[in-house]
């Protein structure tokens, strides 16, 4: 099993659950089953294209993914996935 | 509604002072309950932002993963942004939309000559087209 943590704001979509234990042999993998258990969760991860939107980050326990092999990273038992957004701004 | 504890509060604008000229940048950690949202702890983040740093901010996301674990493991929650408008109001620009992302609270400080002046909080709507005010008390 992987764990998913989920950020505060989405936990809504997951039954107000901090973390979601899903399988799948690949961090797409995982993340299909997440959305699929939770459908409302999708349209805030991924857009029309079906793409994780721009300011979605995934990390596999402290790696980016986009620095692995996307959502083709491979899981192993015990890994931790969390989702974290890129947030930028100024005036 | 964001209500900031005075701690925490203390520790944001020390440190909006502190950076001015440039903009600082931090999470903020707490609890919610119902539609009140309890800032405990302002944790500081280092603006990652290569270029000018008193017109822009950028937290780096592995900063804002340690930020979510800190609040997990203290038994709390990451519930909003904050960053400075060094010299200008606290409003929520184009720039803050495009960049931020719809699932926090956003706090912005204006600090005038490195003095704190005023502070408001900001929910981006889901499309980032808007980002209507929240209310805030500090």
């Amino acid at each position: 099993m992987t764990k998913i943590l989920i950020p505060t704001p989405l936990r809504q979509f997951v039954d107000k659950k901090d973390t979601v234990e899903v399988t799948g042999s690949t961090v797409g993998e995982a993340l299909n089953a997440l959305t699929a258990a939770h459908s409302e969760l999708k349209k805030h991860l991924y857009n029309d294209e079906g793409k994780l939107r721009s300011f979605v980050n995934i990390y596999l326990n402290d790696e980016d993914i986009r620095y692995i092999k996307k959502e083709a990273t491979p899981l192993a038992d015990g890994d931790t996935i969390s989702i974290v957004p890129s947030i930028a701004g100024g005036r | 509604m964001i209500q900031i504890q005075s701690e925490a509060w203390q520790a944001i604008v020390s440190h909006a002072q502190a950076i001015y000229p440039n903009e600082c940048c931090g999470a903020m950690l707490g609890t919610i309950d119902g539609d009140v949202k309890t800032v405990k702890v302002g944790l500081a983040i280092e603006n990652a932002f290569t270029g000018v740093q008193h017109e822009r901010y950028e937290l780096r996301p592995e900063d804002l993963l340690k930020a979510d674990r800190e609040a997990r493991s203290r038994g709390m929650d990451l519930i909003g942004i904050f960053h400075s408008h060094p010299d200008c109001d606290a409003y929520f620009s184009e720039t803050d939309l495009k960049n931020s992302c719809p699932w926090y609270s956003f706090v912005v400080l204006s600090i005038y000559k490195g003095q704190f002046h005023h502070a408001n909080s900001f929910l981006p709507n889901a499309e980032q087209t808007e980002a209507p005010k929240e209310e805030l008390k500090y």
